[in-house]
């Protein structure tokens, strides 16, 4: 009687066969491997990335490093001289908001210092690589007509960052107190943003949304709705592109490529 | 390598009894927008923001409860109504906006308190998205009141505490 069905035979067949090719393809014992030759699909070893932890210090270096893209970007702001005629008032917000978050900087690293780590003090590199250095790239184009208008747009961005950011980072601290102290700073955020958004959009019209009538766009607003949102954050940034359209960037906040791990450092 | 705390920790029964009051707090805010937005003072724009906030307030309210179901109070905090009653009235329109700002400050504050004793992280998360639009609040409410960049920015006030008069 034949103890092994058709079907049995056939997957035993396969595995014998695909052994038989695995075997060909590896090394062979007491044979020396030739090192003239390369093989097709030898490759380096690969240097993976230090095997570091997400923990209340790197969550909250990331939260510094994200106050030092602020400042910068104030200072950058600042230096571009463009705060004149109708944005004239915009150069005393930017100097109190710059002030405002060296303060949130300090008061952040001083926690990361309390919990053994060691303080950021600088911006964060990727979102400085992804987001900060293109929009200032965008701004300073000659061919800008408005850099100071811009350079409220995107600071107005990086406030809306910064507030989600920290009400993002709730949820992951384990400590309660670096919780309240986060939306101590993000609080202070959101305000930012609303003083901004009434820059962009004064008065009783710019306090919720609404719609462009000529865009279809919506208008920005002091106060987006009920509650804080978490979505990525639209920018519209720079000189007129050959179609007539300009460029536009999508802040995010920090995830797992752009956190201020223990093993970076400030160059 | 992940972020921590994926999942959201529920509100243990310390939490739902500090969120009931924040629910009761929410809704007081609530009438008292619906108080300024009724009044004469006020043209139909700054009414529409009124409303607004009045909404925002209701659905911070609402969403509370939705998170701690039968302990919601679903009732105003008396205490928070009648503290600013009072000065949500008349036809000078920059006080009504300081008494509301002050409302809203001091909701912030207690919400930020809140955040640092409440366990479960998913109270936290919603109290954390509620307080900066309430901040948003303050802000708006100073600029349109023709205060100073610096009243739109700080918040001096005190949190409220669950079962004291504010």
């Amino acid at each position: 009687m034949n103890r092994y069905s058709r079907r049995q035979l056939l997957r035993i067949g396969g595995v014998g066969a695909t052994g038989l090719v695995l075997a060909a393809c590896g090394k062979q014992a007491g044979v020396e491997e030739s090192k003239n030759i390369t093989a097709v699909g030898v490759v380096p070893d690969a240097e993976g990335l230090p095997n570091a932890e997400v923990n209340d210090i790197v969550l909250l270096r990331t939260a510094a490093s994200l106050e030092y893209n602020a400042i910068d970007t104030y200072e950058a702001a600042l230096g571009l001289g463009v705060f004149t005629g109708a944005f004239a008032a915009a150069n005393d917000i930017a100097v109190r908001l710059r002030d405002d978050h060296r303060g949130h900087a300090d008061a952040i690293n001083g926690l990361v210092t309390k919990l053994g780590g060691t303080p950021f003090t600088c911006g964060n590199p990727r979102l400085t690589e992804v987001y900060i250095s293109p929009a200032l790239a965008l701004i300073t184009d000659e061919a800008n007509e408005n850099p100071a208008l811009d350079v409220v747009v995107l600071a107005h961005a990086l406030e809306n960052l910064a507030a989600q950011t920290y009400q993002t980072v709730v949820t992951m601290l384990s400590d309660k107190a670096l919780r309240q102290a986060a939306m101590t700073i993000g609080q202070e955020e959101a305000r930012h943003a609303a003083v901004l958004a009434q820059a962009l959009n004064p008065g009783l019209a710019g306090v919720l949304p609404s719609i462009d009538e000529a865009t279809g766009k919506p208008k920005v607003a002091a106060v987006p709705g009920a509650f804080g949102p978490l979505t990525p954050i639209p920018v519209t940034l720079g000189a007129k592109n050959p179609d007539g359209s300009r460029t536009s960037l999508n802040l995010e906040t920090p995830s797992l490529n752009s956190l201020a791990y223990e093993y970076i450092t400030c160059a | 390598m992940t972020l921590p705390a994926a999942t959201p920790t529920p509100p243990t029964s310390a939490d739902r009894a500090l969120l009931g009051f924040a629910n009761s707090a929410e809704l007081a805010a609530r009438d008292l927008y619906a108080v300024a937005a009724g009044l004469p003072a006020f043209g139909a724009d700054e009414k529409t923001m009124l409303v607004g906030f009045h909404d925002h307030h209701l659905a911070a309210s609402q969403a509370i409860a939705g998170l701690i179901g039968k302990d919601a109070v679903n009732v105003r905090e008396d205490a928070v109504y009648n503290a600013f009653r009072g000065k949500v009235m008349g036809s000078d329109k920059s006080a009504i906006f300081d008494a509301l700002r002050e409302l809203e400050n001091t909701l912030v504050s207690t919400h930020v308190s809140l955040v640092g004793t409440l366990e479960g992280t998913e109270g936290s998360a919603l109290v954390a998205s509620i307080l900066t639009i309430q901040a948003r609040h303050a802000a708006a409410l100073a600029l349109l009141g023709g205060r100073a960049l610096a009243d739109a920015l700080s918040n001096t006030a005190a949190p409220l505490a669950p079962g004291a008069s504010s």
